[in-house]
């Protein structure tokens, strides 16, 4: 599912993304806005916290780099959980990731998905949209209503 | 990279703090590179002491060199072995085929078992007895620690820092516990001070690399 799927030119959802690295970031945004979302993006994970907690409602899901100094994707998820539980949230890694030992760690922390690094845009906008499809559908259509 | 010789000696362990992630590349890039122009150096006078021309013997080259461990957090393997080529160390897959580099993501060093990381540098300390190598310089980001947050954050990492001692006879290891400023900064002054000053490990502050080299 890509852009072309989006036909009535409203915004398929808001997305908080955070990564360190400011190439990926700005890849990123540029991807899935082409790919119909809103995006607000971030390298400094504690700035991304405050406009979370700014705007907690309008933002549907955070995809967020794992590895960052300061404040980790997995520590601003619980944040961001705290905040709004109906946020879906995505981590990146460039990193291997092992289930097993992730599911040992990660029991409350209700991240509701992984990517690894490099990913493609499109799989990307698919993952993000089999997380948030419904959730994309109801915002739109209450905007609609 | 002179200050990092002379401030920590073989048998120390200590705790560097840097700014970002490309100043910690640069830090480990040109320890790596003046090690192995050290080497190089101490087997051309040796050649020449011998009046011979051992230096393009591998063994002895092999055994005159320490053991590089660069354990990084924020960037994969890949990442590091590709900014060693790009900061002008030559054959970065020689060094590491003959066993004077290792580059090892420090995530997999300390998880599942926090001790890993201890266990890896004992064993290569032993193999450069073994092989008559200087010793071992380890270069370990311990951003490992501060993944998951909480209350249990400073307390392993405490108690990590405590099983690393400041100064051991005869040991072959020198040690950098390396922390990102924006992780260090999290600590509370207590923490701070436990896994410093009470523990006496010298502490090396990086804010900008010029400075140090």
């Amino acid at each position: 599912m890509s852009n072309n799927n989006n036909n009535n030119n409203k915004p398929l959802a808001k997305l908080l993304v955070v990564d360190d690295d400011p190439d990926i970031v700005q890849v990123l945004k540029m991807g899935l806005v082409k790919n119909g979302f809103l995006v607000e993006a971030f390298t400094n994970p504690e700035e991304a916290l405050q406009s979370f907690k700014s705007n907690a409602e309008i933002y549907c899901l955070l995809l967020s780099d794992m590895r960052m100094p300061s404040l980790s994707g997995i520590q601003l998820s619980k944040k961001v959980k705290e905040i709004n539980p109906n946020v879906k949230v995505v981590l990146m890694t460039a990193f291997e990731i092992r289930d097993e030992e992730f599911s040992k760690v990660f029991p409350s922390s209700r991240v509701d998905g992984f990517v690894q690094k490099p990913i493609g845009i499109k799989d990307l906008t698919d993952k993000i949209l089999s997380l948030i499809g419904d959730t994309s559908k109801r915002k739109r259509d209450e905007g609609e209503g | 990279m002179k200050w990092f010789d002379k401030e920590v000696e073989d048998g120390e362990n200590s705790i560097l703090i840097y700014p970002n992630l490309p100043t910690f590349r640069q830090i480990y890039a040109k320890y790596v590179k003046d090690q192995l122009a050290a080497t190089r150096e101490d087997e051309v006078e040796e050649a020449n002491n011998n009046n011979n021309s051992s230096i393009h013997n591998n063994n002895n080259k092999q055994s005159k060199s320490r053991i590089i461990l660069i354990a990084p957090f924020y960037e994969t393997v890949d990442s590091v072995r590709h900014q060693l080529s790009a900061f002008g160390v030559e054959n970065v897959q020689r060094l590491i085929d003959t066993g004077s580099l290792l580059v090892a993501d420090s995530f997999h060093s300390f998880f599942p078992d926090i001790n890993g990381m201890k266990k890896l540098i004992d064993s290569l300390s032993q193999r450069a007895r073994k092989e008559g190598r200087t010793g071992v310089t380890a270069i370990v980001d311990v951003g490992f620690f501060f993944l998951f947050g909480g209350d249990n954050k400073a307390v392993d990492l405490i108690s990590y820092e405590a099983a690393l001692a400041p100064k051991t006879q005869d040991s072959n290891v020198k040690g950098f516990s390396c922390y990102h400023w924006g992780n260090y900064g999290t600590l509370t002054d207590a923490d701070k001070e436990q896994i410093t000053l009470r523990q006496k490990k010298k502490l090396l502050e990086v804010r900008e690399m010029r400075n140090y080299s």
